[in-house]
């Protein structure tokens, strides 16, 4: 909150500062371009009048014109420039090229580069495009903008945690999130979430869209090389919005909207169909003749089992559990107010935010609160100082969603059974029900987050006396205060059997960052260098604390302290640092041909102190062929560029310390602490490394309105940070060694056409798209020279894993070969194909399915279409080539007891074998559970395409505007996820899926519609 | 000039800053370690020791082992209970449909052994010990070796291929990190002599000064009682009389009397425990513990099959274990709550030992002693001893505890669907190749020396 009035003060002080004096002065100085030549013939105009004048043949000019008024620069073929005059009666300008999208700067994070410049492969997507999506974090935004980036949302939850991959996977057990910058500065993006069962946090949610001026994406290793050591899995980065010189203006951002799930997911048995399903299940099981038989039969041998004797004499009520646990259009609104601006010496930008969304069930609901605060002052000719600043506080009110809790709401409609009722009939909440009733128990229990953080980015720029070279020196600190609540209530749920169960956490991390760079520019007739030398040192602390209790006095008091028994007390803390030095040297020729290279030594306190530190580089180069003279002038080719670049890039993410050999002691024995050995441990354990190829083209042609790239890329990690599968008679189940590589190649196309383009109506559109060809290239090898292949931990039962040959996570399953038509069950074959089949589970052999979770596919398409002041943008999302799994198909898609009596299954399930030549995918109805049979069955195609965006909004006409006094306005309508196309009639959870690649049946993803509105004063 | 100039300075500047670049140290770089220690620093004296034993103890009391699932496991292969799959937990298990994608208890039975193999092979010269500190140094030598013994025989009743016509048991890892990560199974026969010299080495080097009253660490005669168990399991007769005549001569433990029989349960420590699984209010396994399998609408997996209400005769204290929640079957007396230790063995085994061997060895006084537990339940005495009578007296005293399958093992006898409620959906008969686990796919996947048990797959 504090951070919120610092930025009011400074705007209102601005404002003051602004409209203080009026005197009427002579202002001169001189226009140069980017190379410091003078530019004559320069219009310098004050703005909103017609005084006005040109610069000289030396790019001099003079004007007389009132102190706090602004001078319009413009030149054809550069970027308008405004200053506002202030004291200095000298006002020298640089005018920048503005030569369509190759000028474009492109921030990528150490270095900003014009595009012209790149020689590898990165993707910036301005803030128009980031404010398209009305969500808590702002990566979601990125789907469907850059090719070869898969973003799915494993949670619906706001705020919580998104998959990204760029470019695949190139790790199997060292992570494959890519590397976060903001403001050049890495930070650490994870879960902050304080339990694994319940909702996930990311620490992105703390951070507000509209704050954020450009996302870059990296994605090869020349692009990547400067953050060498933890550039593998691509980088992401967040550059912030600054102020710019000149009148300040103010913009404020608001909307209001609905969400709703985006699938409805599967319809779910009545208590009627149910009721006959489990007594077909007796007539099939025991031999059983008809329905009233099994009805005897039941009532003879197991009494009332399923529960429908009484729910018959209670008068077949159903529960329609769906209905009671939804928030039908939950609301989501964020407002923003900013404003930006400065004078000659100053620039700031000022913000504050409100975010806030509820859950499309009952009981949760995400909250944000925060303020930025951006400044530039320079501090005399030589020093220029910048900070820019981010408090925020984020609150999650969270679900149980770790697992397929019983007691979470989205759970209710598959687990809860639809012959019990959420209600008594005097109104009350059921208590009664076999599973605890989610109305009640996310009425009583707690389970909420806070996050209070605040990021401080701080540097001091200094041109030193020898020309052309700068020094930086930057402190940056990422502050996060983390408090974590559970409460389960003492009356029904998990805290019933306990009378109360507690949980409390605290954690507190801080992360700093010191760099220091030189910069250093050299020019020789058309020959350019660029130089830079970087040092940067990353140290990472964290303290936890935290306490469980049980036994809880009364009811409504739910803190730890309230309770009588005190189970558990946690106190930690962890640290690792991480220490670079980067080289980077850039060199053009007459920007016709690009050189660049970079290399980063960098130590990371996760190895051994002979192996801590890497060595990662980069080359790349780039041949703009528009610059050339056959193609100057030329009206067809506007732009045209090859580039390529190789370069070795690495990977560290795993857990702390596993190269030691340790003991832990945070287990006990008889009420006094226990030692046990934690870690096999490995002195050898050094960085994952990468080496990736990169080359392609970009174009632009007839005056740019086609634009587009094509691109190629081959990655190969090599020295895998492999888990790798002990014998468990070590008593350990894995050790971290060094080998193993995969390969990921694949191409890359963007294309951007304007197919209409005038004054006041425009259409354009474009697309991207993006594929993955993984394969696992090397595995370890056991004593007798057989592959251990590496399962994936994060699966279940083993059902994906890596060897020489597969794709990474591969599938690996039994093969199912349908509902025998004779007898109504399932079959599998003993080897994945072939004629021989069986019906017993146990004796069908596991095959690799030749397809993964990954989507090998991925593409993005969008339109915008504007006309006098109307326009409309559309974008969506496609992903392809994959295959993914229906968790939970054991007790919610198979007609057994699961489904008949103990939870609820889909209505599919009525599809049952019947009869002998019914021919269906459902077995027969039977009297009895089944194990869990991962298998083929419930493999499903993963393709589906999303309409991500569909806005449609009007931009007021500047009469009106300024007939009202403010400088734009825009109303507009949202729509989000409004359409999914799934290609699998059996798939009927949402597609999108987290990138363990199993369908979620706790918080799918939402759809929203939200009516907005944007003023700039 | 001056321009050139500008460009040599900065040249210099580049340099020396990269210069001043490699020289950051790596020490710098030495991350913390506030929660754990390094292994040569983990055992420099008798109560580090005492620490890591703990550790394999606690690994003990796992719900993946003793904490709940092996009792479990085992018991819901008998004719005692069912699963009701309230929470899904434990059908597959009463079914037989286990599939090598379990893991089960071999990765908490060989984390066991790893932590008492350290004990073992910790070099008490090296440690600054004092007289008294040596001498319980090497009673933890004792009990580590009991417990690897105990561990390696949880393993071989599950794995080892004895009651399905093969000859395989499990690797006996005697070693921690002994350069063999790819160890092969042994075979049946080695198992058992490796587990009962590790029992007599056990026995030798506890000392009975550090007889434990709590019964949560394993005392000398822990290791002949184990004897006695195992000697018994593998038909061992004349060892195992010895052995539980060791036990009974010791005068250490006593029968509990019918009176105290169900409240026994909720006592920790008792005087006819030999061995327990520590438990408290602040360490136990939560819901997922034996009270949240045994009852409660949480898990409360595990029902009572109707006909085990007609074990027991009608003064027969024994009945009160049992109990009704609603219309369920319950276990409502054995492991009362989860803060209840868990017995691993009692003095009750120890007499029906003692009576089986002796019967088995055609010793007349075998009645006599056999009849010394009815005499202590209220319940009918025997008039004659028969493999029939051993095994209903097993299954009525250590009902819901996990011994009874091993019971009707040693006597040849499979699992029958007495009940549609049963998991099953016929009969199990002796030989099964169920009877023996599958070894998990992840042992066999880092491992290619480790055969499969048959039925489970190539």
């Amino acid at each position: 909150m504090k951070k919120r009035l610092n930025g009011f003060l400074t705007l209102l002080l601005v404002l003051v500062v602004q409209i203080g004096f009026a005197q009427e002065k002579t202002v001169s100085g001189t226009v140069v371009d980017e190379d410091g030549l003078p530019l004559p013939g320069v219009n310098v105009i004050e703005k909103g009048t017609n005084n006005g004048a040109q610069s000289d043949f030396d790019g001099n000019y003079s004007i007389t014109v009132d102190e706090g008024s602004t001078l319009v620069f413009s030149y054809v073929g550069f970027t308008p420039q405004e200053m506002v005059v202030g004291a200095s009666d000298v006002i020298d300008v640089t005018l920048k090229v503005d030569t369509g999208a190759l000028e474009e700067v492109v921030v990528m994070g150490y270095v900003s580069k014009r595009r012209e410049d790149l020689t590898g492969s990165a993707v910036q997507i301005g803030s128009e495009d980031l404010q398209q999506t009305p969500m808590a974090t702002v990566d979601q935004a990125l789907q469907g903008k850059v090719s070869g980036l898969q973003i799915s949302t494993s949670s619906g939850t706001p705020g919580s945690v998104q998959d990204i991959r760029i470019r695949g996977i190139s790790s199997i057990n060292a992570g494959n999130d890519p590397l976060y910058v903001i403001d050049g500065v890495p930070i650490i993006n994870t879960n902050v979430g304080g339990s694994n069962a319940t909702s996930s946090l990311s620490s992105l949610a703390s951070l507000n869209s509209n704050d954020i001026e450009s996302i870059t994406v990296l994605k090869d290793a020349s692009a990547t090389a400067a953050y060498g050591a933890r550039g593998a899995n691509g980088v992401i980065v967040i550059t912030t919005k600054s102020g710019k010189s000149g009148a300040t203006s103010v913009n404020v951002s608001s909307y209001y909207g609905f969400t709703n799930n985006a699938i409805e997911g599967p319809d779910m048995l009545t208590g009627a169909e149910r009721e006959m399903l489990y007594y077909e299940g007796i007539m099939n099981t025991f031999g059983v003749g008809s329905m009233e038989a099994a009805k005897d039969f039941e009532a003879e041998n197991l009494g009332d089992y399923g529960g429908y004797v009484a729910w018959n004499a209670a008068g077949r009520p159903e529960g329609n559990w769906d209905e009671v646990i939804k928030n039908e259009d939950a609301p989501v609104q964020e407002h923003t107010i900013s404003a930006n601006g400065g004078g000659e010496d100053h620039t700031f930008y000022a913000s504050v935010g409100y975010f806030d969304q509820e859950a499309t069930v009952i009981n949760s609901d995400f909250q944000r609160i925060s303020g930025s605060l951006n400044l530039t002052k320079s501090i005399s000719d030589n020093f220029e100082f910048s900070s820019s600043n981010t408090g925020s506080h984020s609150f999650q009110d969270g679900l149980l969603e770790g697992s397929a809790y019983f007691s979470s709401p989205h759970t209710a409609r598959y687990f809860q059974s639809p012959i019990e009722s959420p209600y008594n009939e005097d109104g009350t909440i059921n208590l009664g029900t076999t599973i605890p009733n989610p109305l009640y128990v996310g009425r009583e229990d707690i389970d909420e987050s806070k996050l209070t953080r605040i990021l401080s980015n701080n540097s001091l720029a200094w041109q030193t006396p020898i020309e052309n070279l700068s020094f930086t020196t930057r402190f940056s600190v990422d502050y996060q205060v983390y408090n974590y609540k559970t409460y389960n209530n003492r009356v029904r749920g998990d805290g019933d059997d306990t009378n109360g169960y507690g949980y409390q956490a605290s954690r507190n991390t801080v992360t700093y960052v010191f760099q220091n760079s030189i910069d250093y520019l050299m020019s020789f007739g058309d020959h350019n260098f660029d130089f830079k030398v970087l040092q940067e040192y990353q140290k990472y602390r964290r303290n936890f604390i935290a306490a469980e209790a049980e036994q809880f006095v009364t009811d409504g008091l739910t803190n730890v302290s309230s309770a009588g028994s005190p189970t558990g007390a946690f106190g930690e803390f962890t640290d690792w640092a991480v220490a670079s030095y980067l080289g980077t040297a850039s060199y053009n020729y007459d920007s016709r041909y690009i050189l660049n290279g970079t290399y980063r030594r960098e130590g990371n306190s996760r190895f051994a102190s002979n192996n801590r530190w890497g060595d990662f580089w980069s080359v790349g180069a780039a041949w703009n062929l528009h610059r050339e003279s056959f193609l100057a002038g030329s009206d067809f080719v506007n732009s045209l560029k090859l580039r390529a670049s190789y370069g070795k890039t690495g990977n560290a993410n795993i857990d702390l310390n596993q190269y030691q050999v340790l003991f832990n002691y945070d287990a006990d024995y008889a009420g006094t602490g226990a030692a046990y050995p934690a870690t096999y441990g490995n002195e050898d354990l050094t960085w994952e490394t990468s080496y990736t190829f990169d080359a392609g083209v970009e174009f632009g042609l007839w005056q740019n309105r086609l634009t587009g790239s094509l691109a190629y890329y081959r990655r190969e990690s090599q020295d895998l940070l492999l888990d790798v599968p002990l014998s468990f008679t070590t008593g350990f189940d894995s050790q971290f060694r060094n080998i193993g590589r995969m390969e990921n190649k694949g191409f890359e196309a963007e294309l951007d056409v304007d197919v209409v383009r005038s004054s006041d109506f425009n259409v354009s559109i474009g697309g991207n798209v993006g594929t993955v060809d993984n394969e696992v290239l090397e595995v370890a090898q056991d004593a007798n020279g057989n592959e251990i292949a590496v399962t994936n931990p994060n699966a279940p039962s083993g059902s994906q894993r890596s060897a020489a040959g597969t794709l990474v996570n591969e599938w690996f399953l039994p093969t199912w070969a349908g509902v025998d038509p004779e007898t109504g069950v399932d079959t599998w074959y003993v080897d994945g194909e072939g004629t021989e089949t069986t019906t017993q589970f146990v004796e069908a052999n596991r095959v690799y399915q030749g397809s993964s979770a990954l989507p090998s596919i991925t593409a993005g398409m969008n339109i915008h279409i504007d006309f006098k002041g109307f326009f409309v943008d559309a974008s969506g999302y496609y992903a392809g080539g994959h295959q993914i799994y229906e968790s939970w198909h054991r007790y919610i898609n198979q007609p057994n007891l699961y489904a008949t009596a103990f939870y609820n299954g889909y209505d599919a399930l009525l599809d049952r074998w019947q009869q002998p030549g019914d021919q269906t995918r459902v077995t027969k109805s039977i009297f009895g559970g089944e194990p869990w049979t991962y298998n083929s069955k419930f493999l499903h195609d993963g393709d589906y395409f999303r309409l991500r965006n569909v806005t449609v909004g009007y931009d007021f006409n500047s009469n009106i505007t300024e007939a009202i006094g403010i400088s734009s306005a825009r109303v507009f309508v949202r729509g989000t996820n409004l359409y999914t196309w799934v290609k699998d009639d059996n798939l009927l959870h949402d597609p999108e899926v987290d990138a363990t690649g199993f369908t979620s049946i706790t918080t799918p993803p939402v759809k929203s519609v939200v009516f907005g509105v944007n003023l700039k004063l | 000039m001056k321009r050139y100039l500008n460009k040599f300075y900065g040249m210099i500047l580049l340099v020396a800053m990269v210069a001043a670049g490699t020289s950051c140290s790596t020490e710098d770089l030495d991350p913390s370690l506030e929660q754990s220690k390094e292994s040569a620093n983990a055992i420099l004296s008798v109560g580090d020791m005492e620490g890591v034993l703990k550790g394999a103890y606690n690994r003990f009391s796992s719900s993946g082992y003793y904490g709940r699932d092996y009792l479990v496991t085992n018991e819901v292969r008998t004719e005692n209970v069912f699963s009701n799959g309230n929470s899904g937990r434990f059908s597959t298990e009463a079914a037989f449909q286990y599939l090598p994608n379990s893991v089960y208890i071999w990765d908490n039975a060989y984390e066991v052994i790893a932590v008492a193999n350290i004990l073992i092979q910790t070099d008490l010269s090296t440690l600054e010990l004092s007289e008294s500190e040596r001498a319980y140094a090497v009673h933890i030598q004792g009990q580590a070796y009991a417990i690897r013994a105990l561990a390696h025989y949880d393993l071989l009743k599950t794995y080892g291929q004895q009651y399905v016509g093969g000859d395989l048991g499990v690797p006996y890892i005697k070693t921690f990190k002994g350069g063999n990560d790819f160890p092969t199974r042994d075979t049946v026969d080695s198992n058992i002599s490796d587990i009962l010299s590790d029992l007599q080495t056990a026995f030798d080097m506890m000392s009975s000064d550090f007889f434990d009253p709590s019964k949560e660490f394993m005392s000398k005669y822990t290791a002949k009682a184990l004897e006695a168990r195992v000697a018994l399991q593998f038909e061992m007769w004349a060892q195992a009389r010895d052995a539980a005549k060791a036990v009974i001569d010791s005068g250490i433990y006593s029968i509990v009397s019918a009176d105290d029989y169900v409240a026994s349960f909720d006592q920790d420590g008792g005087a006819n425990s030999i061995f327990e699984i520590a438990a408290s209010d602040t360490d136990n396994a939560g819901s997922n513990s034996l009270e949240f399998i045994y009852r409660g609408s949480t898990y409360g997996d595990i029902e009572v099959l109707p006909s085990v209400e007609d074990l027991y005769g009608d003064s027969d204290v024994r009945a009160d274990i049992l109990g009704y929640e609603g219309d369920k079957l319950r276990n409502m007396g054995k492991y009362p709550n989860r803060a209840a230790n868990v017995i691993v063995i009692r003095y009750e085994e120890m007499i029906l030992t003692y009576a089986e061997a002796l019967y088995q060895l055609d010793n007349a006084e075998a009645l006599t002693w056999f009849n010394k537990i009815p005499e202590n339940r209220n319940a009918e005495a025997y008039t004659e001893m028969s493999e029939e009578n051993i095994l209903l007296e097993n299954r009525k005293e250590f009902i819901f505890e996990g011994l009874y399958l091993w019971d009707k093992l040693r006597y040849e006898e499979g699992l029958e669907k007495i009940s549609p409620l049963q998991n099953i959906l016929e009969d199990v008969p002796y030989g099964d190749n169920r009877f023996a686990y599958p070894i998990p796919l992840s042992e066999i996947d880092a491992n290619s020396n480790i055969t499969q048990n048959p039925g489970y797959g190539g």
